[in-house]
């Protein structure tokens, strides 16, 4: 080949290059039309248009054969099998599960009365409704299961009405004229919340459900407004709790059943959209498990280095440098007196240290402060027994009301008149965690009686102490409080709207090393968090309490982090002048020994 | 690309066969076209970068980091036999290192100038981070067996049972006769809350009932370990429906630990972290049985047995 053939001219060499590009770029925007087509394949059907023209689909025989076998496999032990909410799950589970009979169903896009549409019930079964027993049904049940059982529901489980009703209206609410969230939203919204809508007579001035507590749902449980700052646990979120849609559909519909009613007549759309926008805000911005519909639990929370003393007051802007740290609590129910119903689920906890003490900022809401009226003594045992239903604690103010109900639901059990106790915050420790071989540590709930555990506790008669867990009495079925001497400083203590703020401030080293924790910096120490909510029968070891976490005192950066690089640069860079002098000795030295160009 | 996964060491090597061919061809044509090849010193370095890309990227499944090691390390030490074969092409090697460290040119200048602030910088930099405390702290992991070794017997409500041998008395069909393993299958389609449903069916909605009152709140309404409890607690709680829990086990194992809990199980499942309760505490023996019942009959699993 000659030589004009082989080197490129600059002509073809270019539309070489050319029409390399050309298949490269056609190449990549054909890859990019398939990855949108497959996006927009895979996004969920449209729902129902606005307006009154949605009738729902007649359910076959067929669809309403095989939805009963999904319902009696998988639906009846909470629904019951008349679908009347009264399955053997029912006894325990407060929110109760839904009674269909009556076909009220609170998650709709229909107006405040009416059934709900075939997509809303399939969204609630797929999605399930957060912060209830009422879990996603999607990847357990197919979609046609999931369709199916819906249209068995509708079919035989509502009973007083009749989704095929010429007389039954579905007005579906228009999502239009989304007012997206800004600042100005925001504060338009806060205004509706407080003025125009008036949502704080139930949702509590800080929207933390603690407005009202005296409400019943239709079928006469008693039933608390939303604590608006736990956006995970709202029924309604469809697994997407931070968006504002799912606020806007509640407050357009109402929620049936319940005394939350339609605003669509008193607010406008862009109200509506506003007070969605300002409650989203209420809201912690944290990561989501998508499958728990919870935040994310880090099991290691760290404690940061303050100069000076450390804070004693909740607002203190010390605290302002420590993002604060979810706590998830479940319900004691390994031992008696087991704790079904559960009233606080999470614990809020910042920690700051300085060279002598920690201290930790414990926040958690809860709707009622509660002080105990007698001696704060716990349940005994039988108190929590199997039999009693769960409901019972919800409410004591509405508890001769109830009591009735419950009688005939569940004859011959017994109601003990409800008692109010202190709400109490606990904090636990390995009480000599030096000695134990990781992972190994002390029985989680209160200890056990070879490895004992530090418990700091607080109640809100505002005694605050320092004793010894080894585990739960058997026979008593909760601690014994026994004082040590270790001093444990509760600073500001309070309730403010619905909400508890606790700091717990003790030295790092004490002189009693076999009871009380000793802290040492960058180390993992165990730590957990226990919880009281004194009306909901909650004392001794009938509690909410956490899995072990740890706490790590983040240490400073010493003097030498910034000493030893510059040595190091100073050693590397005489390491090059040497290394350099020497090359040029050899090459330049003894006439361009190994070749190098002279000049 | 060309490589698929499960292809084995021969199609490795062809692999790399190929790409050595390629490289031969195009630094050929490099050299026809523009007279000079790539410098020895970049031909090496061109080598070791294309079998890392290979090892790394091409190469699915992904292979372990030890494995990249030792093949970085073969590469490596072909490719610097090759570039040190002959006095020739050693000298040829350094020539580009020589330069830069005599500035020969402003090229070479411009590149040693940048090189030996960069170096100092990095080494410095290496120094802060190995002295300075962490920032971040991760969870440490933490090992423990799901299966252990079952005792050889166990007292529950002061009755005695040999876990070998006993059997779940609940597990008879409407006329009252044992039900072999496998042959509940005819009732997994069924309905236990048919009013007419005896034996296994009967008690399988008993132990429905024992489950969604005592169980559901940590292992879930599916069974998988997803309950409302269920994200405060570590670890968390048992999956059933996956077939490596109770389809795993004997059914008499799933009744020991269902009584005794995690606080009594043995110490390599570390009992310590477990909330799960010892359910003789809370439940009749009937309804340890009858829950055990209902979970196989949900998850549609068999128990494990000796034939």
């Amino acid at each position: 080949m000659s030589d004009s053939q082989i080197r490129p001219t600059s002509t073809s060499g270019r539309s070489r290059w050319a029409a390399w590009a050309l298949i490269g770029g056609a190449v990549m925007l054909a890859g990019g039309a398939l990855v949108l087509a497959r996006a927009h394949a895979e996004e969920k059907k449209a729902p129902e248009a606005a307006g009154t023209s949605y009738r729902p689909e007649k359910p076959t025989d067929d669809q309403v054969a095989r939805g009963a076998k999904v319902f009696f496999k998988e639906c009846v032990w909470c629904h019951g099998p008349e679908g009347a909410g009264d399955g053997p799950g029912a006894l325990r589970l407060w929110p109760r599960p839904r009674n269909f009979n009556a076909g009220t169903f609170k998650i709709r896009t229909t107006a405040s009365g009416e059934l709900p549409t075939d997509d809303d019930l399939f969204l609630t079964v797929t999605n399930g409704l957060p912060g209830s027993a009422m879990p996603s049904w999607e990847g357990v049940l197919t979609e046609q299961q999931r369709k199916d059982v819906v249209a068995f529901v509708k079919t035989k489980m509502v009973k007083d009405r009749n989704f095929q009703d010429k007389d039954e209206e579905f007005h579906v609410i228009s999502f239009d004229g989304q007012v997206p969230s800004s600042a100005e939203s925001i504060k338009r919204g806060q205004d509706v919340f407080l003025n125009k809508g008036k949502c704080v007579q139930c949702h509590g001035p800080e929207g933390r459900g603690n407005g009202n507590l005296t409400q019943k749902d239709d079928w006469g449980f008693p039933i608390f407004p939303a604590d608006l700052h736990q956006c995970y646990n709202f029924r309604g979120n469809r697994r997407d709790p931070y968006n504002p849609r799912n606020i806007f559909r509640e407050v357009s519909t109402g929620l049936n059943g319940t005394p939350m009613p339609s605003f669509a007549d008193v607010l406008t759309v862009q109200d509506r959209w506003d007070v969605a926008n300002f409650v989203i805000s209420l809201c912690p911005k944290v990561k989501i498990d998508p499958i728990t519909v919870k935040p994310t639990i880090n099991f290691v929370l760290t404690s940061d280095f303050v100069n000076g003393a450390l804070p004693t007051t909740a607002d203190d802007p010390k605290w302002n440098t420590v993002e604060p740290h979810f706590v998830g609590l479940g319900g004691q129910i390994t031992r008696k007196p087991q704790n079904f119903n559960r009233r606080i689920e999470e614990v809020w906890v910042k920690s700051l240290y300085n060279k002598d003490s920690i201290a930790f900022l414990l926040e958690w809401d809860d709707r009622n402060e509660s002080h105990a009226e007698g001696p704060n003594l716990p349940p005994p045992v039988n108190v929590a027994d199997l039999t009693i239903p769960v409901a019972y604690y919800a409410n004591k103010m509405v508890f001769d009301e109830v009591k009735d109900q419950f009688k005939d639901l569940y004859p011959g059990e017994k109601y003990p008149e409800p008692v109010i106790y202190n709400d109490a915050v606990e904090i636990q420790f390995p009480a000599e965690w030096q000695k134990l071989v990781a992972p190994e540590r002390p029985f989680f709930i209160l200890g056990d009686p070879i490895k004992p555990v530090d418990l700091w506790k607080w109640q809100s008669d505002g005694s605050v102490v320092a004793y010894t867990g080894h585990g739960i009495n058997g026979a008593n079925g909760d601690p014994e409080i026994v004082p040590r001497k270790t001093v444990i400083k509760a600073e500001d203590a309070h309730f403010k709207n619905g909400r508890w703020y606790v700091i717990l401030t003790r030295s790092l080293k004490t002189d009693d090393k076999e009871n009380d924790v000793q802290f040492d910096v960058n180390k993992y120490i165990p730590i957990s968090f226990q919880a009281w909510d004194g009306d909901n029968g909650e004392a001794g070891a009938r509690m909410s309490l956490s899995a072990w976490y740890y706490v790590v005192l983040k240490p400073l950066t010493p003097t030498k982090a910034y000493v030893y690089p510059f040595i190091m640069i100073g050693i590397v860079v005489g390491l090059q002048w040497w290394v350099i002098r020497k090359t040029q000795s050899i090459h330049n030295g003894n006439g361009g020994r190994s070749g190098a160009k002279k000049k | 690309m060309f490589w698929q996964p499960g292809m084995m060491p021969i199609q490795l090597l062809m692999t790399l066969g190929v790409i050595f061919v390629l490289f031969v061809i195009g630094h050929t044509f490099i050299k026809k076209t523009f007279g000079k090849g790539i410098p020895m010193l970049g031909q090496g370095a061109l080598v070791m970068l294309a079998a890392y890309i290979t090892f790394k990227f091409v190469i699915t499944p992904p292979i372990p980091y030890s494995l990249l090691v030792t093949y970085m390390g073969l590469v490596g030490l072909v490719t610097a036999l090759y570039i040190s074969a002959t006095e020739a092409q050693w000298s040829e090697t350094k020539k580009p290192i020589i330069n830069t460290l005599l500035g020969v040119t402003p090229t070479y200048r411009g590149v040693r100038a940048v090189a030996f602030v960069a170096i100092p910088l990095f080494m410095g930099w290496q120094t802060y981070t190995s002295i300075a405390p962490p920032k971040e702290f991760p969870e440490p992991p933490e090992l423990r067996t799901v299966h252990p070794a079952p005792p050889q017997a166990i007292k529950v409500h002061d009755k005695n049972f040999t876990l070998q041998t006993a059997k779940n008395p609940f597990r008879v069909d409407a006329k009252g006769e044992y039900l072999e393993v496998g042959k509940e299958q005819a009732f997994f389609d069924s309905n236990p809350w048919d009013p007419k449903a005896e034996g296994y069916l009967k008690y399988v909605r008993e132990g429905g009932a024992v489950f969604f009152r005592n169980c559901h709140f940590c292992h879930g309404d599916n069974l998988d370990g997803r309950g409302i409890f269920a994200y405060a607690w570590r670890p968390i709680p048992a999956n059933l429906a996956d077939p490596g829990t109770i389809a795993q086990l004997q059914e008499t194992f799933v009744f020991w630990r269902i009584s005794k809990g995690g606080m009594n199980a043995p110490r390599e499942i570390n009992p310590w972290d477990s909330a799960m309760p010892p359910w003789e505490e809370h439940l009749a023996t009937d309804d340890i049985w009858k829950v055990a019942l209902f979970e196989y009959w949900h998850t549609g699993f068999f128990p494990r047995t000796w034939d």
